[in-house]
């Protein structure tokens, strides 16, 4: 009997259309995915990165990965389907009479449902092997097919997966007899998972993570989570550890679904039904034998007028979010999307472990998962709602009624338009609450209504159009939705931009998005964002009318059938209606793709490839060449908030500091208006407006020693509703020089990626001079053209803003109705100044003589104390031990996070973004995070010594200089506040940031002195290393050696120091049993594997506690891909076993528990560095109070993969 | 005002021609539409009732052109499909208000009034608070009849509505319809006799998409009678009667004998005696008749 059965749902499924549709679905989007990112389109698109493999087996499993948020939603239209439609067509009660058992229907239906997905999801695979190798695609991005990777993702994640979500639909399905149920537990399944995916973030989570994730992917991820570029490109996943039990867990419990499905299914007629009323039951009983009635109905009045029939549109649509709010998927989906909120609120923004405060335009921002549930409601409501009155069978009852199909759809559509604006509601109503929960009082109501229905619902409206037109077109509710979510999907990676497709006019539903800030409000960004919403709700209008001559009314019609209805619907008002949509809708593309092609050029990123090319190959052989250097800059910056317009210029003293005479000036300029002038005569010998680069003949040379002027100006052009050109904002511009005025000689610049460089016929990229090339040691990292300037600045804004620049404000004075500002430098800069100009609120104090100031947007008072606070201990900290601070003030200033969430330091000023530390939410208790606003501003300060008067050559290893340094200076004064014992919470985020980047970069990794450009190692490994050699040498002797090195190096002109000498300063202060120190921790890349193996503790009988430890050391040295070498290896005595020879220092810490007003707290009880000469080692430490825990290098000072392991608890053994 | 059909045709995409140049005109009053299962009964109504559109052909009732100006008739349509379901958990009440609406009442008191009145016809005030998803076959039913009265239609189609219904059931639902068929253009479409006997002022015989005969009932009892004839014959000898006669239907009587009628001009050969004619006399002939044409 089981066989008959399976046998029938199969050939059930292979005479369906859809059965095809899907593996076609599937195998397109597979093919897609393979054969562009293995290069396919380089031809018309911007080339792919070149130096991952990208199939690699972790690459296959990624790509599983991503489709599979698709590939879950085929479960219920398969395994839900299979039980379901005998439901649906009543077979059921024909069926379940029938003599098979339970066990032979059930795993009948469930099996053949199980092979017909596996068939589906097959060819997932064979789309991707083949899009691999398909003509066209890049050979050098892949390597042969390998059967174990793709076997591995289908036997570890995706057959199990399809096991465990088929039989919790399958057990949905068959207990509801509601297909929608079904469909509602994938969204609500993928909604947990990616609740799992925001709550785990943190690196503490993950092991919790890895068990959780019903996919089992985060298993695989915490395993692979620090590989390297080589690594990735050739190992295959394991399947230990984690990966295993996250598998055996969930298949147990798919397997304890199933078998409470088979436990409590019985073939009954009625479908389970859960109400939390009681139901009172009573003998039912037949009245129906009344008398013959008179038939006389009440006069009433009909009315089908246009306005009545509009009214009616309104009442019905009503009628239908009655249905929706009241039915069950909907109450499901937003519950569980509201509780995403909730939990992303509490979540969002952390970094380092610190929130932000529950701001409002924070509160209004709601997940992907929340957005993905909106959508997925309006596609499944979009689709009910036009199917509802046929699955229901009331489809004649209503069909033959008077009401116009443009009332039907109207009704429909506005009703899911509604559904929106009510899920939108929500968000509101749940970011109050949050509000309120945290004690922030501040609701900006109308922030929220402009942020959530003003921007943020038309998102939806747009996609509720496309979906009526193919909910109608393709007449079956689910597989509609499936459609529409497999287009939603697609829209959203840059599939298209990589088919060639970049222009947001071309692709459905695209535009500009909005930006908010507190200082700027919505800004300028909405003129610009409602001309692409009213452009794509002329498109879909165009589509509701297509609906509306799609729409069935009655029996079905055939293929022919419909395309004669079409026509024969396509007239009149309709065609009217349509035809002036169709014009509107042409003619505001027409309008866009005016502005964007021929009114502003524009260049895809094909074409900017070339664009580069030609760059390079034009002027590339400038490289290098001798031009005046800029040794004063007086500039003058007008803007002008009120129109967005802004009107610069100044001049820059040129002098000729070479010992040769120099004959031709090359000028590079921004993409604004810009004019120059010398003040010697000159010849202009090619004036380049498309690479923003003139070259000048001198009449005369300029000999060395003698000085040339360049004046110019510069500005915008005119700003239009579509495009924005100019910085300024209306409240809250900030700009640099970069962005607005010239630079002297070739800036360099151009395509980064070796592959496409060849193609172009280019060399491959040079990395940057190595420090020890003492040929490139002419300029500094900041600027090209310029040592240290004098500077002066002219700055002029509106009456009711303040303008900031670095200097000293000469003198402030009002013209014409506007505010000037003269800012003016005593002692020489580097050439690097910012802009700023908004309605600020001043905060002043002073540390010792040097005067503070903050600028703040009101109400961003929260945490300027500690920002205060920041500047002086940096301040305090680096006079103390580096140098005296070079200004009599030190500024900060806030700017909208519409630039960025950054902070960066200009001389004596700092602008500071709002959505960096002025909103951060602090905890200061004992669990609390980082606290970034202070310590962000600790770093920003540090860089007035370290980039503002030690600035390192422009060669590699320069980041150490400005950003290890600083970052140095914050943790040094972190541990000041807050004591060595918390640091390894302040260590954990730098090293983790380490370990997981090194393994993306495309450029290779290099030693600390050699870092080239690469945050991970700048900010993140160079912190941690420099805070680890001062732990081993000592902070006072550390901070002499940099003293000594700011003495010997500050605002030095060229040849620029470099990390050589940086670190010959360290070394000469090391003692020879840690010279190695230097070796490992700047240069070279050498990691340890440090395990805690065994510890007990017995108590003596004079009270004393004896510990006995056992633990691993292993040191290797990586190569720039990551791959490991242990040199001339020792073998430990353990398992597989090997390290570098050491003959290493590492604390060797115990740690005891101390309870203070109820509150346990670890204290350390031992912390000593002991010499490890072996890898595997034993130590006896005799303590006078009980350890609780034990750890090789506890704090987490040196670099080890696997940091968790080199603690455990103490064993105690009882006498 | 009269329906008119002419020359109606309408092919489906598998082939079967449901409606084979159809064309007939009914008038004011009760129009009884007999046909076997499978005759295009219901093809035809639900072409009328502006559900399917024809091949070719065209209908009018009264002035309006019921093919090009649907909605026109549709506001003066009642309709009962032979089959319906409703949307779950609503109540009668607010299905019927819901109705309304889309069959243009204006005012909420209107619709009030009107939903009000019509579940009292129907003898469904008491649960119409109920949902009609739960509803048994009759109340379903007379549910149908409620919503097809809200719009005080002038063209009213039921399209098998007495199947499946209980006796007192049907006896109550077709006094319901002889009551509102007095002012309007009643089609009825059944294939049990007696509610067409009981009922129609007029009516027609269809099968394999044709009208095989149009008539009042009265004149066709009239014509047959006198034609009709009954005998008992043993089981085993009807084939052999059949041979030689027009056995219009045959019936097991309680001593296992078979009751026949048989069609005839004269009396038949055997032991046959005259019978009053009966409706299901003439249907059972015309069907044999089309039959003999096609083989």
């Amino acid at each position: 009997m089981f066989y008959s059965i399976f046998k029938q749902e199969l050939s059930y499924w292979f005479t369906k259309p859809l059965f095809y549709i899907y593996c076609i679905i599937f195998l397109i989007a597979a093919l897609l995915v393979a054969s562009i990112s293995a290069g396919i389109f380089d031809e018309v698109s911007a080339a792919v990165d070149s130096t991952k493999i990208v199939n690699s087996p972790s690459a296959i499993t990624g790509m599983f990965n991503s489709l599979s948020t698709l590939i879950i939603f085929l479960y219920p239209t398969i395994f839900g389907m299979s039980v379901y439609r005998d439901f649906n067509c009543e077979m059921h009660k024909i069926l379940y009479s029938y003599p098979f058992t339970k066990a032979n229907y059930l795993s009948a239906k469930f099996l053949s449902a199980l092979l017909i997905v596996s068939i589906i999801v097959l060819f997932i695979g064979i789309g991707l092997a083949v899009g691999f190798v398909l003509p066209g695609t890049n050979d050098q991005l892949t390597i042969p097919f390998d059967l174990i990777a793709y076997a591995h993702v289908y036997v570890v994640y995706t057959l199990p997966n399809a096991l465990l979500y088929g039989s919790i639909v399958f057990a949905v399905v068959l207990f509801s007899r509601n297909l929608t149920a079904g469909f509602v537990t994938v969204i609500v399944l993928s909604l947990i998972q990616g609740l799992t995916d925001v709550l785990l973030q943190d690196p503490e989570n993950r092991i919790l993570a890895a068990y959780l994730d019903p996919l089992g992917y985060s298993a695989t991820q915490y395993y692979a989570q620090y590989w390297t570029v080589a690594e990735r490109n050739e190992l295959h996943l394991p399947f230990t550890g984690l990966i295993l039990y996250n598998r055996v867990l969930w298949l147990s419990i798919a397997a304890l679904i199933s078998w409470a499905v088979y436990r409590s299914f019985y073939f009954g007629q009625q479908a389970l039904s859960f109400s939390f009323r009681k139901k009172s039951s009573k003998r039912a009983l037949k009245s129906n034998y009344g008398n013959i009635t008179q038939v006389k109905l009440p006069k009433v009045a009909y009315d089908f007028s246009f306005l009545q029939n509009l009214k009616v549109m309104w009442r019905l649509s009503n009628m239908d979010l009655k249905f929706i709010i009241k039915s069950r998927p909907f109450i499901l989906l937003s519950a569980f999307g509201l509780i995403m909120i909730i939990v992303e609120h509490s979540q969002a923004n952390v970094v380092r472990g610190t929130g932000m405060l529950p701001v409002t335009w924070k509160m209004m921002r709601y997940s992907e998962a929340f957005q993905f549930a909106m959508i997925v409601c309006t596609f499944l409501y979009a689709g009910l709602l036009i199917q509802r009155a046929k699955m229901t069978q009331m489809l004649h009852l209503v069909d033959t009624t008077p009401v116009q199909n443009w009332m039907l759809i109207g009704s429909r559509f506005l009703a899911v338009i509604k559904m929106q604006l009510v899920m939108l509601l929500s968000v509101m109503i749940s970011g109050i609450i949050f509000q309120i929960s945290k004690g922030y009082y501040d609701f900006e109501v109308s922030l929220y209504l402009m942020g959530l229905f003003g921007t943020n619902l038309w998102q939806f409206v747009i996609w509720t159009f496309l979906a009526f037109f193919i909910q109608t077109l393709i007449r079956n509710a689910y597989v509609g939705t499936f459609v529409l979510i497999t287009l939603f999907m697609a829209f959203a990676t840059p599939l298209l931009a990589m088919v060639g497709i970049e222009q947001a006019v071309f692709v459905y539903g695209r535009g500009p998005g909005t930006w908010y800030s507190d200082m700027n409000g919505f800004g300028e960004s909405l003129s610009a964002f409602y001309a692409y919403i009213i452009y794509w709700i002329l498109a879909g209008m165009l589509l509701l009318i297509g609906a509306n001559l799609l729409m069935d009314r009655g029996v079905p019609p055939s293929v022919r059938e419909r395309l004669s209805m079409i026509k024969s619907r396509f007239q009149g008002r309709i065609k009217v209606a349509f035809l002036i949509t169709l014009c509107g809708f042409l003619s505001m593309g027409f309008r866009i793709y005016y502005e964007d092609n021929v009114a502003n050029p524009r260049a895809s990123s094909k074409e900017k490839e070339a664009y580069q090319a030609e760059w390079e190959l034009k002027y590339g052989h400038h490289m290098g060449a001798i031009q005046p250097r800029i040794t004063a800059v007086n500039t003058y910056l007008n803007i002008f908030p009120e129109t967005l317009d802004f009107k610069a210029g100044g001049t820059y003293q040129l002098v000729n500091k070479s010992a040769v005479a120099i004959d031709t000036i090359f000028l590079k300029y921004t993409n604004y208006y810009s004019s120059f002038e010398f003040d010697q005569s000159t010849e202009t010998i090619s004036e380049d407006t498309i690479f923003r680069f003139n070259r000048y003949l001198l009449t005369e040379s300029l000999l060395p020693g003698d000085s040339i002027k360049l004046s110019f100006k510069v500005w915008n052009k005119p700003n239009t509703f579509l495009s924005e050109h100019s910085p300024v904002l209306s409240n809250g511009t900030f700009l640099n020089k970069h962005k607005l005025f010239p630079s002297i000689g070739y800036p360099g610049g151009g395509l980064e990626d070796d592959e496409v460089r060849k193609e172009f016929g280019l060399p491959a990229l040079v990395p940057s001079p190595i420090p020890s090339d003492t040929a490139a040691l002419g300029n500094h990292t900041l600027s090209k053209d310029a040592d240290w300037v004098d500077f002066e600045t002219t700055v002029s804004t509106s009456l009711d803003q303040t303008a900031i620049a670095p200097g000293y404000l000469q003198k402030e004075w009002v013209e014409n109705g506007r505010r000037y500002f003269h800012y003016k430098m005593d002692s020489k800069i580097l050439n690097l100044y910012s802009f700023n100009s908004a309605k600020y609120e001043i905060k002043k104090d002073h540390w010792n003589d040097v005067s503070l100031e903050i600028y703040y947007h009101k109400g961003h008072e929260y945490n300027l104390d500690r920002m205060m606070d920041g500047m002086k201990a940096a301040l305090a900290y680096c006079s103390k031990y580096f140098s005296p601070y070079q200004h009599k003030q030190a500024r900060i200033i806030e700017f909208p996070k519409t630039f960025g969430n950054f902070a960066q330091a200009y001389p004596n000023t700092i602008p500071f973004s709002e959505g960096r530390g002025f909103i951060a939410d602090v905890d200061d208790s004992e669990d609390g995070g980082v606290d970034y606003a202070f310590d962000v501003t600790v770093h920003e300060m540090a860089h007035q010594w370290w980039a503002h008067q030690v600035i390192g050559a422009d060669v590699a290893g320069a980041g150490v200089l400005a950003e290890g340094l600083a970052d140095y200076v914050r943790l040094q004064v972190l541990k000041q506040h807050y004591g060595a014992d918390k640091m390894r919470k302040y260590l954990k985020y730098a090293t983790d940031k380490y370990l997981r980047d090194r393994g993306n970069d495309r450029k290779g990794e290099n030693p600390v002195i050699h870092e080239d450009n690469q945050p991970y190692i700048r900010y993140s490994k160079a912190s941690v290393v420099l805070y680890a050699l001062s732990d081993y040498i000592g902070e006072e002797t550390m901070n002499a050696a940099l003293s000594s090195y700011v003495e010997q190096v500050k605002f030095q002109e060229a040849p620029y120091t470099t990390s050589l000498e940086l670190v010959k300063f360290l070394r000469a202060a090391s003692p020879d049993s840690l010279q190695y120190t230097i070796t490992d921790m700047f240069e070279t890349i050498t990691l340890y594997d440090n395990k805690m193996i065994h510890a007990t503790s017995k108590k003596l009988a004079n009270g004393q506690y004896q510990v006995e430890l056992e633990f691993q050391v292993s040191k290797y040295r990586s190569d720039e891909e990551g791959n490991r070498s242990y040199g001339d290896q020792m073998d430990g005595t353990g398992q597989n076993i090997r390290s570098l020879a050491l003959a290493d220092y590492l604390d060797i810490g115990i740690f005891g528990e101390q309870t203070k007003n109820g509150v346990t707290k670890e204290i350390a009880l031992y912390l000593q560095k002991h010499k490890v000469t072996s890898i595997d080692n034993k130590l006896t430490i005799m303590l006078g109070e009980k350890p609780v825990s034990v750890g090789v290098d506890p704090y987490n000072k040196l670099i080890d993969t696997e940091s968790k392991d080199n603690s455990m608890k103490v064993k105690e053994i009882m006498r | 005002m009269k329906l008119s059909i002419q020359n109606l045709t309408k092919t489906y995409a598998n082939g079967v021609k449901a409606i084979d140049n159809l064309s007939l005109e009914i008038g004011t009053g009760m129009f009884g539409l007999l046909g076997p299962n499978g005759a295009g009964k219901s093809s035809l109504m639900r072409t009328i009732a502006t559900l399917q559109r024809p091949d070719t052909g065209s209908l009018t009732f009264g002035d309006i052109d019921i093919l090009n100006d649907q909605t026109e008739l549709r506001k003066c349509l009642g309709y009962l499909p032979q089959s319906f379901g409703v949307y779950p958990k609503m109540s009668a009440e607010y299905l019927l208000h819901y109705l309304a609406t889309l069959k243009g009442v204006k005012s909420k008191t209107d619709r009030k009034k009107l939903v009000d009145e019509t579940l009292n016809i129907t003898n469904l005030f008491d649960v119409r608070k109920k949902d009609v998803s739960g509803y048994s076959g009759g109340m379903k039913q007379r549910f149908g009849i409620a919503q097809l009265l809200l719009n005080n239609p002038k063209l009213i189609i039921v399209d098998e509505p007495t199947a499946g219904l209980d006796p007192a059931e049907r006896s109550r639902f077709l006094n319901v319809i002889r009551e509102i068929g007095t002012k309007s253009t009643v089609i009825f479409s059944t294939h049990i006799v007696d509610d067409v006997k009981e009922l129609c002022t007029d009516m027609a015989i269809l099968n394999g998409g044709q009208i095989l005969k149009h008539a009042i009932p009265q004149d066709c009892l009239k014509e047959f009678d006198g034609k009709v004839w009954s005998g008992t014959i043993d089981p085993e000898k009807l084939e052999a009667t059949e041979s030689t006669h027009n056995v219009l239907s045959s019936h097991y009587n309680q001593d296992n004998q078979l009751n026949i009628r048989v069609y005839s001009q004269t009396e038949p050969v055997g032991n046959f005696n005259r019978a009053v004619p009966d409706l299901e006399d003439v249907y059972f002939y015309t069907l044999k008749e089309d039959e003999a044409v096609l083989a």
